[in-house]
């Protein structure tokens, strides 16, 4: 018991001092800018947008998850239901934290409300992801409270997951709509951050029960699958789909002659692509698929644990590549004081939002199951 | 409400640059940042080259993509055709720069201007310190900072902020031609309301065919290029196979 309970204080600890070190670096940034980053007037957005992006398309995932015993009725996995709310919320707090790091003058942010343009993609991005936490948040209060079958509940739980579905389609079109970037590919962005948000929501779903029950179970789990076979199905369903787009996105992008693709297409990057495909994508994406295809290797924990690893980690590097890829390139007259392509490498200040917004999603993790009773995985019991 | 745009001749266009160093005396520009700018591109091969001089600035498009995607509204448009920012309502979200499809937009990745700020004297007891220049010049920041600027808008903006040509709307205002036209040595800057078919501009746009930087995105932008500046002849001939 005692051993647990240090366990509990190191990882209390740890989160402490990675949220300390977060804190250190909103200052920093406060006092001297985002000229900390390494990012400029090429690459505008860099590492922690790609949190964002990566955290709120997961926490769509997770909400998504969290209308399958609510909304369609599948009952044995009520059990689920209220960690996944309650997950979804944190990973989105997570998210919310990261963007509001990469804002240079988060104190306006009054204006989102004041002025609201409803013809921006990013307006409507910021209202439907808020709007996805209050019902989230509405939804969590009414299972909380044991009342899973009221109306306030219904509502909100049909509302949160509208919300979950078209979130990741509109943050597909902040990027798809940009007249100045052919290389984000229009409306299939959003058809390919809808398809990631339940790959990554799931990936990070059954990692975190797998960890849990490791963390429960002083033996390694048995062979019995321990994961709830809807989930390993929507992993592969939406593994699969990720893996038709990413393959349709790659054929177009080698045979178009659209000038941006072209440029793409002449430079080598880092981690060498594999016949077109780059490495993230290969590792986080394709060996996820055959790994979920293989059933000796689904039916033990550390095979389920590797997999789901594999395909959330995965699911950041492609985000990352993706957004940085449509930037590398200077737009006008930027060529004329910036290389014809740039490299990007985050800065030790990036790496700090990046940790500092992952332990904010931990932090509530924690502390959902240490006093919200989200289910049998209780750390601190541990 | 007259319609502003701009028409630049190639022809004319010596590639100076006194268009830039005027702006960024008039607006008050930080290092790094480009309100006027150009293009430049050399074509051809030893000793049959040639380089292209393109000057650049903010377009103000009618269909502007920057507007369309400023969550807060700081990107707007004026009644007069003139794409302004407004600082007090940015977020620093960076989307207008990311979507800018002419690349002039820049972000505050600091406080600007810097080295105006120093307190330290470059030598002790025997120089100033840059912001004891400003100080004693009775500047903002700037020794040289041009106090006009501020009509319409901070006259230097904070960090954390983008910012972009404004068709020096302060200067409009007071029915006085923006000042990289008014630099510029060779007149090949030529100001004026579109929507008046007597003004300069629409007399240009009809005698030359004009092209505009991208024009099969629809933004439609208000400048304009004319003609282009080329002395060199050849021998007429068919080519050959
Ligand atoms: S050139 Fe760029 S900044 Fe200027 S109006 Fe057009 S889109 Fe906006
Ligand atoms: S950086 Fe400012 S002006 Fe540009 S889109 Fe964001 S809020 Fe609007």
């Amino acid at each position: 018991m005692n051993e647990k309970k240090t366990g509990y204080g190191i990882w209390m600890g740890g989160l402490g001092i990675c949220l300390m070190g977060g804190l250190y670096t909103t200052i920093k940034l406060f006092q001297e800018g985002h000229t900390l980053f390494h990012a400029n007037d090429v690459i505008v957005w860099s590492l922690p947008l790609s949190i964002y992006i990566f955290l709120a398309l997961s926490s769509s995932g997770l909400a998504m998850l969290s209308a399958l015993p609510t909304l369609f009725g599948i009952q044995r996995l009520e059990a689920s239901s209220k960690r996944l709310v309650f997950l979804a919320m944190a990973t989105l707090c997570g998210g919310f934290l990261a963007i509001s790091l990469e804002l240079g003058n988060m104190g306006k942010m009054l204006y989102f409300i004041l002025s609201p343009n409803l013809a921006s993609p990013i307006w409507w991005m910021g209202a439907i992801y808020t709007a996805e936490l209050i019902f989230l948040g509405i939804k969590f209060q009414c299972l909380h409270k044991g009342q899973e079958t009221s109306f306030s509940s219904k509502i909100a739980g049909t509302l949160s997951f509208i919300c979950a579905l078209l979130a990741p389609m509109i943050l597909g079109t902040v990027f798809g709509m940009t007249e100045a970037r052919a290389i984000y590919f229009g409306p299939m962005l959003s058809i390919f951050y809808l398809t990631m948000a339940l790959y990554s929501g799931t990936a990070l779903f059954i990692l975190y029960t797998m960890v849990c029950r490791t963390l429960e179970s002083d033996q390694p789990a048995s062979n019995a699958p321990p994961i709830d076979a809807v989930f390993h199905r929507l992993f592969t369903y939406s593994a699969a789909a990720v893996v038709i787009i990413t393959l349709l996105k790659t054929a177009v992008e080698w045979s178009t002659v659209v000038p941006e693709f072209v440029t793409l297409r002449s430079f080598s990057h880092p981690f060498t692509p594999l016949f077109g495909v780059p490495m993230e994508v290969v590792v986080g994406l394709f060996l996820p698929l055959i790994l979920l295809m293989i059933r000796p290797i689904q039916k033990s924990t550390n095979g389920v644990l590797i997999t789901a690893l594999l395909a959330w980690i995965g699911s950041l590097a492609i985000h990352t590549r993706l957004l940085i890829a449509g930037q590398s390139y200077p737009v006008g007259p930027k060529a004329e004081h910036y290389p014809e392509v740039l490299a990007y490498l985050p800065s030790a200040w990036e790496w700090m939002v990046a940790l500092f917004a992952i332990s904010l999603m931990l932090l509530l993790y924690t502390l959902g199951e240490r006093y919200l009773k989200l289910g049998s995985c209780r750390v601190d019991k541990l | 409400m007259p319609q502003y745009a701009m028409v630049i001749d190639l022809q004319r266009c010596v590639g100076c640059g006194a268009c830039s160093i005027a702006c960024r005396n008039e607006n008050n520009v930080p290092d790094g940042i480009y309100w006027s700018d150009k293009m430049t591109e050399t074509v051809g091969t030893f000793p049959d080259v040639r380089f292209h001089y393109i000057p650049t600035l903010c377009n103000h498009c009618e269909n502007a993509p920057c507007v369309r995607g400023c969550p807060t509204g700081a990107m707007y448009k004026l009644d007069n055709g003139i794409t302004m920012h407004d600082p007090d309502k940015c977020i620093g979200c960076k989307y207008c720069e990311f979507n800018c499809p002419y690349g002039v937009i820049y972000f505050n990745w600091q406080t600007p201007h810097p080295f105006w700020r120093e307190t330290t004297p470059l030598i002790e007891g025997c120089t100033l310190a840059a912001s004891e220049v400003t100080k004693k010049a009775g500047g903002n920041t700037l020794p040289y900072a041009n106090p006009d600027r501020e009509e319409t808008l901070p006259g230097i903006r904070p960090k954390g902020v983008v910012e972009k040509c404004t068709f020096c709307d302060h200067r409009v205002k007071k029915n006085l031609l923006p000042y990289c036209v008014e630099a510029c040595p060779a007149n090949a800057r030529i100001f004026g309301d579109i929507s008046d078919p007597k003004s300069k501009v629409s007399k240009l746009l009809g005698k030359f065919r004009p092209f505009r930087l991208k024009e099969h995105l629809g933004t439609n932008p208000r400048v304009y290029y004319i003609r282009g500046y080329n002395p060199a002849q050849y021998e007429a001939s068919k080519g050959d196979v």
